[in-house]
């Protein structure tokens, strides 16, 4: 049985079944961790998911109700009907949904559960972005320089001196929703003249999305860098940084792709860094994992953005350069154990190689991003050394629209950034995904971009290089030679001079072996039959 | 072992007797060609490409395309190499009985992780159906005109009705996908001809949503 071997499990932990208040990829993730380690576990689905994979790899499962969201995955009271009709003891929340809602926190508590995961006091605290700010400055850390109190929107008197203050600042500058991230309630504004009515237009999105319209002002950091801090933290108040990611490359504040350790960053900028995010860990009296994101600007100096208190979509990087299995640290830490020592010594060591992640979405690349759910037809992902591959997804399986559409996360893992790179480029050949599209095309293009390698990052790097609908014209082109192509009997030579159809006869009739790229043989397609029907 | 291709282009399969691939070549008539472009009208800047057949050559519009090699690992994963670039293909037909009763084969491509659904028809029969439709579906004036789902989703709302009419840019019907609106305005006027879906109803990419006249 699994977890007779580790003598962590040998100490009979507090709780013993753990209920997985999430779905999809970290749904397995979370659960892997929980296996490992001896626990049961429970998972929760809605309709679409009824034969997801976290489903199928959990002890037990439960039916939440429609697929809605609210009717399930953000549906507190069927969630918590589900631990108590399954003994569950412990809940997981996942990151999204409810993992950053404090009544939910609250209310496992309340039911007797452990809560896997910083207190609802932290979640609260630090999910006030304001008060996050507020926290920051006084733990001495610089922020992003802008207001650290609610703007007045409800005040028409107060509009004048409002944009005074926001001249101090400086234009162009960010109006921002104290109570949420990803971009919701959020508003560039250029002119001082537009800054009234952005701070009405945010206050009402973020009041839709978070319940709370209180926005604030914050100065563009332009090209910034988006590095983060994994935090952990025990009962007893130690907290310690288990290294840093750089999370530059996304869209529309949509991450795409991350890694660790950070490039470019000398040895006391690291340390500094690291010391900030746990200044402010300590001071939020910080438990369990979380993290801390920063913004670096050209300048090199770093300001204080935001703590998310929850496991993020990108822990993998971070475990693969540091040896540590985050999800098993939060069950130990929610156990009521001290800081491991292999975290420990984690967060002392310096970072062993370097690792990427990009995100395999259901989205077209060539449209904006643009959501495309529908039907897996054929799923391969790469595999083998230096590999990675956190995913729920299968072929003849559907991408569900009521969801965020991520589909699997790939990570690289290599001695160093440029090794990374390359096992990257390989990776991204041996993925072979059909049904829908994906975003896989914008990682290829990554992984050959040269300023990428060079480690020109920055936030604006997708807007700036990246061309979607060009770069998909591009690709339908070529996407119709291969049909017309295999409209025809196997291997095919279209060749305009009498050298180059020499040269593609002697490479058919050699049976597809190319001498100089070492290889490609060609299956034998004697049989002949027509895949198209002739005409 | 090389096998002669009788000073031809096209494909040679070693291990196939000469004479069947001949024969395969002779079943063709001398002007048969396979017409390949991108489904539903989506991407009209793609150009369809022309197989000659009997030739083995490709052609975009009229001009021969040169420098492309595919080898094939088996009958659904290739590697192009077009001047010299490599690309990776995956090919998935994508049958349909109604489809192949019009002569149409359609496949799906994913080039490099770029999804396609490609269709295949003989070119005579190409040149048959756009006359027929009055040109490509969009540009055509006059013929009417089928409006198709380029995103798979929910109706959310309808705004017309048979016999209405509208002028270029009215707004049509409301497609919800993944929490984002999509709203279909007509590319130019005319009279709704039929409307094919309402609210609630869930289409999938390239079904019909409304005729325009």
């Amino acid at each position: 049985m699994t977890g007779q071997a580790d003598p962590v499990a040998m100490k009979t932990l507090p709780f013993q079944r753990v209920l997985i208040a999430n779905r999809g990829e970290i749904a397995v993730r979370i659960l892997r961790a929980c296996r490992d380690l001896g626990l049961e576990t429970v998972a929760v689905f809605s309709d679409a998911d009824a034969g997801a994979a976290h489903v199928r790899l959990a002890d037990q499962a439960v039916r939440l109700g429609a697929s809605s969201p609210a009717a399930s995955y953000l549906n507190m009271d069927a969630i918590l009907a589900a631990a108590s009709a399954t003994g569950a003891d412990a809940v997981h929340p996942g990151y999204g949904f409810l993992a950053e809602r404090a009544e939910f926190a609250r209310r496992v508590v309340a039911d007797g559960l452990v809560f896997i995961g910083p207190t609802a006091d932290a979640i609260e605290a630090l999910g006030d972005k304001l008060r996050a700010r507020r926290l920051a400055r006084d733990a001495g850390v610089p922020v992003v320089p802008g207001t650290l109190e609610p703007a007045a929107i409800e005040r028409p008197d107060e509009v004048a001196a409002l944009v005074e203050e926001a001249e101090t600042i400086g234009f162009p500058l960010l109006v921002k929703a104290a109570a949420g991230g990803g971009g919701r309630g959020m508003r560039r504004v250029e002119l001082p003249r537009d800054l009234p009515a952005a701070l009405v237009d945010g206050s009402h999105e973020a009041a839709g999305a978070f319940g709370d319209g209180r926005v604030y002002l914050e100065r563009e950091i332009v090209p910034a860098r988006h590095i983060e801090v994994q935090l952990l933290g025990d009962s007893a108040g130690r907290v310690i940084a288990l290294g840093e990611r750089d999370c530059s490359l996304q869209r529309r504040h949509q991450k795409l792709v991350e890694e660790a350790p950070a490039p470019g960053l000398g040895a006391g900028e690291r340390r500094a860094l690291h010391a900030m995010a746990v200044a402010i860990g300590e001071a939020a009296g910080l438990t369990n994992a979380a993290t801390a994101e920063f913004l670096r600007s050209p300048d090199g100096s770093f300001h204080f953005l935001e703590v998310n208190t929850r496991l993020q979509v990108e822990h993998g990087v971070t475990e693969l350069v540091t040896g540590v299995d985050i999800v098993r640290e939060q069950l130990l830490l929610a156990a009521g154990r001290a800081l491991s020592d292999e975290a420990i010594a984690g967060s002392r060591r310096a970072a062993d190689g370097h690792a990427i992640e990009v995100r395999i979405s259901a989205e077209d690349p060539g449209h904006d991003f643009a959501p495309t759910p529908g039907l897996i037809r054929r799923w391969a992902m790469p595999s083998g050394d230096g590999i990675r591959v956190d995913t729920a997804a299968a072929a003849g399986e559907r991408v569900p629209p009521e969801y965020d559409n991520l589909l699997a996360k790939l990570m690289v893992h290599a001695p160093n950034r440029a090794a990374a790179i390359d096992r990257l480029a390989r990776a991204l050949d041996e993925t072979g995904i059909a049904g829908i599209q994906t975003t896989v095309p914008f990682h290829r293009f990554v992984a050959g971009h040269a300023g990428f390698r060079a480690g020109d990052l920055s936030t604006g790097w997708v807007a700036e290089h990246w061309h979607g609908p060009a770069t998909a014209i591009e690709a339908g082109r070529l996407a119709l030679l291969a049909a017309g192509l295999a409209s025809l009997d196997g291997p095919t030579v279209a060749d305009a001079t009498a050298e180059d159809r020499q040269a593609g006869l002697d490479r058919v009739a050699a049976g597809g072996k190319l001498a100089s790229s070492g290889g490609w043989a060609r299956a034998a397609l004697e049989a002949g039959t027509d895949r198209w029907p002739s005409r | 072992m090389a096998q002669p291709l009788n000073g031809r282009t096209g494909s040679a399969a070693p291990g196939v007797a000469p004479t069947s691939l001949a024969a395969r070549r002779e079943s063709a008539t001398p002007t048969s060609a396979t017409r390949a472009s991108l489904a539903h009208g989506l991407l009209p800047q793609v150009e369809p490409i022309v197989v000659d057949r009997a030739a083995g050559r490709l052609r975009r519009d009229g001009a021969a395309l040169d420098g492309v090699v595919m080898w094939l690992a088996d009958a659904t994963r290739a590697r192009m190499t077009v001047g010299g670039i490599e690309h990776h293909v995956l090919l998935t037909p994508l049958p349909d009985p109604k489809r192949s009763a019009q002569g149409v084969t359609r496949v799906e491509i994913v080039l490099d992780g770029w999804r396609f659904e490609v269709d295949l028809e003989s070119e005579a029969h190409a040149r048959l159906r756009a006359r027929a439709t009055g040109g490509n579906g969009a540009a055509a004036k006059g013929g009417p005109l089928e409006l198709r789902a380029i995103i798979p989703g929910r109706v959310v709302s309808v705004d017309v009705a048979d016999g209405d009419t509208v002028e270029a840019g009215t707004r049509l019907l409301v497609i919800e996908a993944m929490k984002m609106q999509n709203e279909l305005r007509a590319p130019r006027g005319g009279t709704i001809g039929r409307v094919a879906v309402g609210p609630g109803d869930r289409v999938e990419l390239g079904d019909l949503l409304l005729v325009v006249e």
